[in-house]
């Protein structure tokens, strides 16, 4: 898929972090970014604009991001949902691999690990 | 991350007050590090020897290093060796109150070989710490912890702390033991977050700072100007707070097998120290504020 074509999609609770995200998806021609601040609005904007690539943070308040997660791979088994977190305990990782994530990167995200990520898809 | 202690020996030494701290490390960033502390911290010349360099360059117009050789105290290797050397942190805090005129280099001389007897810091240790060397160093401000199993789990807690806040925010800063009760009335801005073993709440942190502190700290994590208080400069404080207690899990269970979770943070202007269990209290004393870090039952 062309880097410009991607629709990708950022869960996360805090506002800083999903600049950040934005600014760098941005900065490398992705221009279709889709926010959700919690686990519950990943879930209904997942159904609204089918992203191509979800990237999930985990602790987050109202539905957790493995939660989300779960019941997104369960209506969309192809989603390719990334859990993007600080929390990546074993018992995290495991859980999270169970139910179907297509990878892990553990924050602060090393932003050229995003970008070989981005550019497989 | 030793230099960040060396403040912090200074001042529980009743060597300086945390007036003169607190100046010298806002001018920190300026001071030009000089041959006589790098020599005395290398253990190459006495204090007294470098006072008798000075009293020499005042007459003649040489250079220290120079003089130095001339008089015998150095080899030119040593001062070469010197002048090309990695500079430690801690070294420019003490030159600083040596320029200050807080510290005479004999005062200097005496607290720097005290300091690192004291925590039995080698010369290597002081530009590469070692895990073991940082959790010791770190349990040295968990005095008033007494169960093993918990100042176990805070020392791993802090010393991770200490990098993250060096690598995040930046160097320049002492940590300090502080009493809860001495937070100013005007810290107000805070964020929380609980660790937690199987749902049960393990142990809380917070974060606080006055408004300008947090904005100077939201501009530094951020990398970007923040100017006003809003939700962003808070993101800041939730987001460090996250990351460093993320981390934290992720190292205990990658070394430790523990397997913690997290509560998503919270944040508001409205800190009440007063309902706090405290169980350490750090103050993070930064050229442009204090910022407060507090682990709590």
């Amino acid at each position: 898929m062309k880097i410009e074509e991607i629709r990708i999609m950022i869960c996360d609770d805090s506002m800083l972090s999903r600049k950040k995200l934005k600014d760098f998806l941005n900065s490398i021609g992705c221009n279709d970014v889709v926010e959700a601040q919690d686990g519950a609005i990943a879930i209904e904007n997942f159904e609204k604009f089918k992203p191509d690539l979800t990237l999930m943070d985990i602790v987050m308040p109202n539905l957790s991001g493995v939660s989300a997660l779960e019941y997104i791979k369960k209506r969309y088994p192809d989603a390719k949902v990334v859990m993007t977190s600080s929390v990546g305990t074993q018992e995290t990782l495991k859980d999270a691999i169970k139910l179907g994530a297509t990878d892990f990167l553990q924050k602060p995200i090393d932003y050229d690990v995003l970008k070989n990520l981005i550019e497989r898809l | 991350m030793f230099s960040q202690y060396y403040g912090n020996y200074l001042l529980n030494s009743n060597i300086i007050t945390a007036e003169q701290l607190l100046e010298a490390l806002q001018k920190k960033s300026e001071t030009r590090m000089k041959l006589g502390v790098l020599a005395i911290n290398a253990g190459y010349m006495t204090a007294g020897q470098v006072e008798n360099v000075h009293k020499q360059q005042a007459v003649k117009n040489m250079r220290i290093g120079d003089l130095a050789v001339a008089m015998g105290y150095m080899t030119n290797e040593q001062v070469e060796e010197l002048l090309n050397s990695q500079k430690p942190g801690y070294l420019l805090l003490g030159q600083t109150l040596v320029d200050l005129g807080y510290l005479t280099n004999a005062a200097f001389e005496e607290t720097i070989n005290a300091y690192k007897a004291k925590y039995s810091i080698t010369d290597a240790d002081m530009t590469t710490a070692t895990q073991s060397t940082s959790n010791s160093m770190a349990e040295t401000l968990l005095e008033t912890v007494t169960d093993d199993k918990t100042k176990h789990l805070y020392s791993v807690y802090i010393s991770l702390l200490i990098n993250d806040f060096v690598r995040f925010v930046g160097a320049d800063f002492t940590i300090l033991s502080a009493d809860i009760k001495d937070i100013p009335k005007d810290a107000v801005y805070y964020s929380s977050q609980d660790i937690t073993d199987n749902d049960v709440k393990l142990f809380g942190t917070t974060i606080a700072a006055n408004d300008k502190a947090l904005l100077e700290f939201a501009t530094r994590y951020a990398e970007e100007p923040v100017t006003e208080i809003d939700e962003y400069a808070y993101a800041s404080f939730c987001d460090f707070i996250n990351l460093q207690n993320g981390l934290y899990t992720v190292n205990l269970s990658n070394e430790e097998g523990l397997e913690y979770k997290l509560t998503p943070p919270v944040y508001n202007d409205d800190l009440d120290s007063s309902s706090i269990d405290s169980q350490v209290c750090l103050k993070f004393m930064y050229p442009f504020g204090d910022i407060y870090y507090i682990l709590s039952k």
